[in-house]
């Protein structure tokens, strides 16, 4: 008898606490109780960037792997070495020719990889901050839309 | 006239424009001279200077945050590509004279460490733009807003050619810069080496 009182009286403490600690996570922040849950995660990998001088302009390359279970998109760019970083693509024209030009928001579906690579698209960092030379290192933030944002380092670097 | 003199003239007659127009050449620069500067402010005498060897000759502007740098690497990649380099010459010429001064490229070779094959070239407008114009490589300045480019800063629209010009100044074969193997290339110089 004595132990079926305890077992009831654990039960009865487990589900205060389960329901404090429900409403405190739904009062706290009435935004975070939006949030969804993302499994699996974002991964970034072969980041390196170009060369440059201070207030002129780089170019940086990476690799997006959606691991999500969802489709992201890519919304916006940031770097410690950098004024500004927007995405942009190399085009190359029926006559031969290649210009380069803004490229629009990217949707990374699930499982996909998204590759940001040289004579394609790429971010082009623009007023660096200061000289990035080989052997050098920036960061490279990307905000997605739902996992938010991911930091990444790119080492400074020639291509072969 | 009978039919097989006829044939015999006719055949006189391409044997004749043939030897004109050189050896299968796509553009014929042996009797151009080009007075340009190299990064050493060195006047070159473009192709007269490396007459007797082959040489491979690409456009580029160093402002270029993207392809330029792919085309460099590629002129790299073919030189590591050759067993023997011995006689052949690399040269990049920038169809942006007015910003790429012949320090800007010093910094551009030394950046990219190109040796002593490597010839970077640059010189007047009025020297450039005709020789670009013979060789058909066509470089438009462009603008994109969002970079406050101007008429100092500006992008490019460019060819991306890479020409094999034989030892005479005859360009012999044309590629895609930026992504043609190395090994073809190797090819077509050994081909010509051959000759």
């Amino acid at each position: 008898m004595k132990s079926t009182q305890h077992l009831l009286l654990i039960l009865l403490s487990g589900c205060f606490l389960f329901l404090g600690c429900g409403s405190e996570s739904n009062s706290s922040n009435e935004s975070d109780s939006k949030q969804e849950v993302v499994l699996g995660k974002i991964a970034i990998d072969n980041a390196w960037a170009r060369p440059g001088s201070q207030q002129g302009k780089s170019a940086a390359y990476l690799r997006i792997s959606n691991g999500t279970a969802s489709t992201d998109t890519l919304l916006s760019f940031s770097s410690d070495a950098a004024e500004n970083v927007e995405l942009h693509e190399s085009i190359e024209h029926d006559d031969g020719t290649t210009s380069m030009q803004p490229a629009g928001q990217q949707v990374i579906p699930s499982g996909e990889k998204l590759r940001l690579q040289p004579g394609g698209l790429h971010l082009m960092l623009i007023n660096l901050k200061r000289d990035i030379a080989v052997g050098d290192s920036l960061q490279i933030s990307l905000e997605f839309a739902r996992v938010g944002t991911i930091t990444a380092i790119a080492p400074v670097q020639i291509q072969q | 006239m009978s039919s097989t003199l006829k044939s015999l003239f006719v055949s006189l007659l391409i044997i004749a424009g043939f030897t004109a127009c050189g050896p299968d050449a796509l553009y014929d620069l042996s009797g151009d001279t080009y007075q340009l500067r190299d990064s050493d402010s060195t006047q070159v005498n473009f192709p007269a200077d490396f007459r007797g060897d082959l040489s491979l000759v690409t456009f580029i502007y160093t402002n270029c945050p993207d392809v330029c740098p792919v085309i460099t690497a590629n002129m790299t990649n073919i030189q590591r590509e050759l067993d023997d380099t011995t006689g052949v010459n690399f040269i990049e010429i920038s169809f942006d004279p007015e910003r790429d001064t012949p320090s800007v490229l010093k910094e551009y070779r030394n950046l990219y460490g190109l040796n002593k094959q490597f010839t970077m070239l640059t010189g007047d407008t009025t020297t450039v733009h005709p020789l670009l114009d013979k060789l058909d490589i066509v470089a438009v300045k462009t603008t994109i807003d969002s970079l406050g480019y101007d008429s100092t800063n500006y992008a490019m629209r460019h060819s991306n050619t890479l020409y094999l010009m034989d030892k005479e100044g005859y360009i012999r074969a044309k590629y895609p810069a930026h992504r043609v193997t190395p090994e073809h290339v190797k090819d077509d110089i050994n081909y010509l080496r051959s000759e």
